[in-house]
């Protein structure tokens, strides 16, 4: 019932196309990010399920209806607003029990739902306040409570924790995602926060320039992303991206990367991989993954910056096309100036169609 | 530091308090002296000489008694309770309209704030010509009751008071429009969004999100028209000069035909000291509620 599907989706704005195409299906009970820069469409894409866009193409289903032409306000969805839209000359619950005034629920309904809700999002104490001059963590709280006090199958958030400070944001990930175990709804959340994401989805669709780069788990997007655009957006530092051209040494292939060296054998997944390139490769891997190695095994690159942040090092490495960062558990006397001899492990090698692009891939 | 700031604040400001003062108070002053004599520019002596004419508070008692003053301030409250409701109606009708987006919207809204662009004398002239019995609101009426129709309107005691407010209506609805769609537009998109997806229908919406927040500005416009409405002259005194006989006369046209034919300047000084004491009271009550709701 409550499960989405977006197919061939197209919304433009006048001479602008916000979203080029979109396909998406998005199962019953699944928690699912979308996930871009500002401006490639997430929000747009958004605010079309929930009605308050109307698509220049293509069709939304929930479960097997057609969308068109229902209005918002009978959709069945519940919306968290980035900025909340509380009600602000209400009080908070007035606020809460907004939905279910509208809807004519009966007194002693209202009354019982408000307070389940209040106690649920430990709101009990304010029920009573103006909601204006509420700090922003309650504000996001009264926002959540006020659509999921209507059960809604479907609950779509805005960017909600995009104006929290750092430390309740990391509080509220752990809630948001306990409230949707408990809500069992089908939770369709934007941020450009990857780590929001990460921690909280069951799946991402990464987005970039008003289309859908990839769709899957967080770590199939972080493990193989399916272009350079998701392998650089994703990680924090993202991917290690280098042009090199594949060289095929009789059973062994490596990568060779002109001035910095060239790579370890590969793995056999991405031997296979390289000899499908056409043409030179892109050669990525994850500052994580990379190995010590002795002078002369592997590529050497200068270190230009030594950045510790305690529990690990990250060290800088080349600059312009031809620079990295590499990761390191602890501080084992880097030197600013001194070439770093490395590799990244042989099967954490990605390879991307210097082209195109596009993932290479052995299989 | 606080004291000296202050200090400053006030010998800068002190020329226009002093330019504010000799402008409001020194003419207020010269009105209650006035108002306290029976003096008359036809009496020949300057207005500095009134004293010579002191007659206490007889112009007060008289204006107790005078029943064309009181019946003109009946009138000037029908107009008014007539003329702001529906000119308030019919603006914040066509502002909810000019929320949406339609065809000719722009050209529609220049053609609608027209009339407030208008002199009032002007105005005055164009009904004056448009209620003629032999006028274009005859032929008009001619037209669909099928027969002539040549109601004499401006010579008509209630019709004329009719067709001075469909005048006033005409003007200042433009008006209302505007500042109530300034109103409108100021209710954040998000929150009416919200109340849409919470099940709220059109109606729920605008009581209980548009309306609460354009409280202030909805009391601001009403304020501004009925004080306007209350001093209602130019347009109505081209019409009908306040006739036929007093029918149209209002609280403004009165005090005008007093001072300008029967030149009894201390009794006019009274009725706008008067006026304004009252008028005062009213607003300041009227404000002071305004704040306690909204607090």
């Amino acid at each position: 019932m409550s499960m989405i599907r977006l197919e061939n989706l197209v919304k433009r704005f006048g001479a602008f196309t916000a979203l080029k195409t979109m396909d998406l299906t998005i199962a019953d009970g699944e928690f699912v990010a979308l996930l871009g820069p500002s401006g490639c469409g997430k929000s747009t894409t958004m605010n079309m399920i929930a009605g308050m866009e109307t698509p220049s193409e293509g069709r939304i289903l929930f479960g097997d209806r057609d969308m068109a032409g229902v209005p918002m306000g009978r959709r069945g969805v519940g919306f968290v607003f980035q900025n909340y839209a509380i009600f602000t000359h209400m009080t908070v619950r007035q606020n809460l029990s907004y939905g279910l005034r509208a809807t004519r629920r009966p007194a002693d309904e209202v009354v019982r739902r408000t307070n389940a809700m209040a106690e649920l999002l430990q709101l009990t104490p304010m029920l009573d306040r103006p909601a204006a001059g509420l700090s922003v963590n309650i504000l996001q709280r009264v926002a959540i409570g006020r659509s999921a006090i209507m059960e809604p199958a479907i609950f779509l958030l805005d960017e909600p924790l995009s104006n929290v400070d750092a430390a309740f944001r990391a509080v509220m990930r752990t809630e948001l995602k306990g409230l949707q175990r408990s809500f069992k709804q089908t939770m369709v959340y934007v941020t450009h926060d990857q780590l929001e994401a990460m921690t909280m989805a069951d799946r991402i669709a990464v987005m970039d320039h008003g289309v859908l780069q990839q769709v899957g788990t967080p770590l199939q997007i972080y493990n193989d992303p399916a272009n350079l655009f998701v392998a650089k957006f994703i990680g924090s530092p993202g991917m290690n991206l280098l042009h090199g051209r594949p060289v095929d040494t009789g059973g062994e292939v490596a990568i060779d990367l002109g001035a910095l060296g060239h790579s370890l054998p590969l793995a056999p997944e991405q031997a296979a991989a390289a000899r499908r390139a056409k043409g030179d490769v892109v050669f990525g891997f994850r500052p994580e993954q990379a190995a010590r190695v002795g002078e002369g095994q592997g590529m050497a690159m200068p270190i230009s910056f030594v950045e510790r942040i305690g529990a690990r090092t990250i060290l800088h490495l080349g600059e312009g096309a031809a620079s990295a960062k590499t990761v390191f558990e602890n501080d084992a006397g880097f030197e600013m100036g001194r070439a770093l001899h490395f590799a990244p492990h042989p099967s954490a090698v990605r390879l991307f169609d210097a082209a195109s692009g596009a993932a290479l891939r052995g299989h | 530091m606080k004291d000296e700031s202050a200090n400053l604040s006030f010998r800068l400001t002190l020329p226009a308090q002093v330019l504010v003062l000799f402008i409001s108070v020194f003419p207020l002053l010269m009105q209650a002296y006035i108002s306290l004599t029976d003096w008359s520019p036809l009496s020949g002596q300057s207005w500095t000489q009134a004293w010579a004419f002191w007659n206490t508070f007889a112009n007060y008692s008289d204006l107790l008694s005078d029943g064309r003053l009181w019946s003109a301030l009946g009138r000037t409250a029908f107009v008014m309770a007539v003329c702001v409701p529906i000119e308030f109606m019919l603006g914040l009708g066509l502002a909810t309209l000019f929320m949406d987006d339609f065809r000719g919207k722009r050209v529609f809204y220049s053609i609608l704030i027209m009339p407030m662009m208008v002199v009032p004398a002007v105005a005055g002239y164009m009904f004056f010509m448009l209620f003629q019995s032999g006028g274009p609101v005859n032929d008009i009426l001619s037209m669909f009751t099928g027969s002539p129709v040549t109601i004499a309107w401006l010579s008509n005691p209630k019709l004329a008071l009719v067709a001075v407010m469909v005048a006033d209506i005409w003007q200042w609805t433009p008006l209302m429009f505007l500042i109530l769609l300034a109103g409108l537009v100021g209710v954040p998109e998000d929150q009416v969004r919200a109340a849409t997806l919470l099940g709220a229908n059109p109606l729920q919406r605008f009581t209980s999100i548009v309306l609460p927040r354009m409280k202030t500005i909805i009391g601001i416009a009403l304020a501004i028209r009925v004080i306007e409405c209350f001093k209602i002259f130019d347009t109505l005194f081209i019409m009908t000069g306040g006739g036929p006989g007093v029918a149209t006369e209002t609280i403004s046209v009165y005090i005008y035909k007093i001072a300008t034919q029967d030149l009894i300047w201390g009794y006019v000084a009274a009725i706008a000291l008067a006026i304004l004491i009252v008028l005062s009271v009213v607003c300041v009550w009227a404000l002071k509620r305004m704040a306690r709701v909204r607090a």
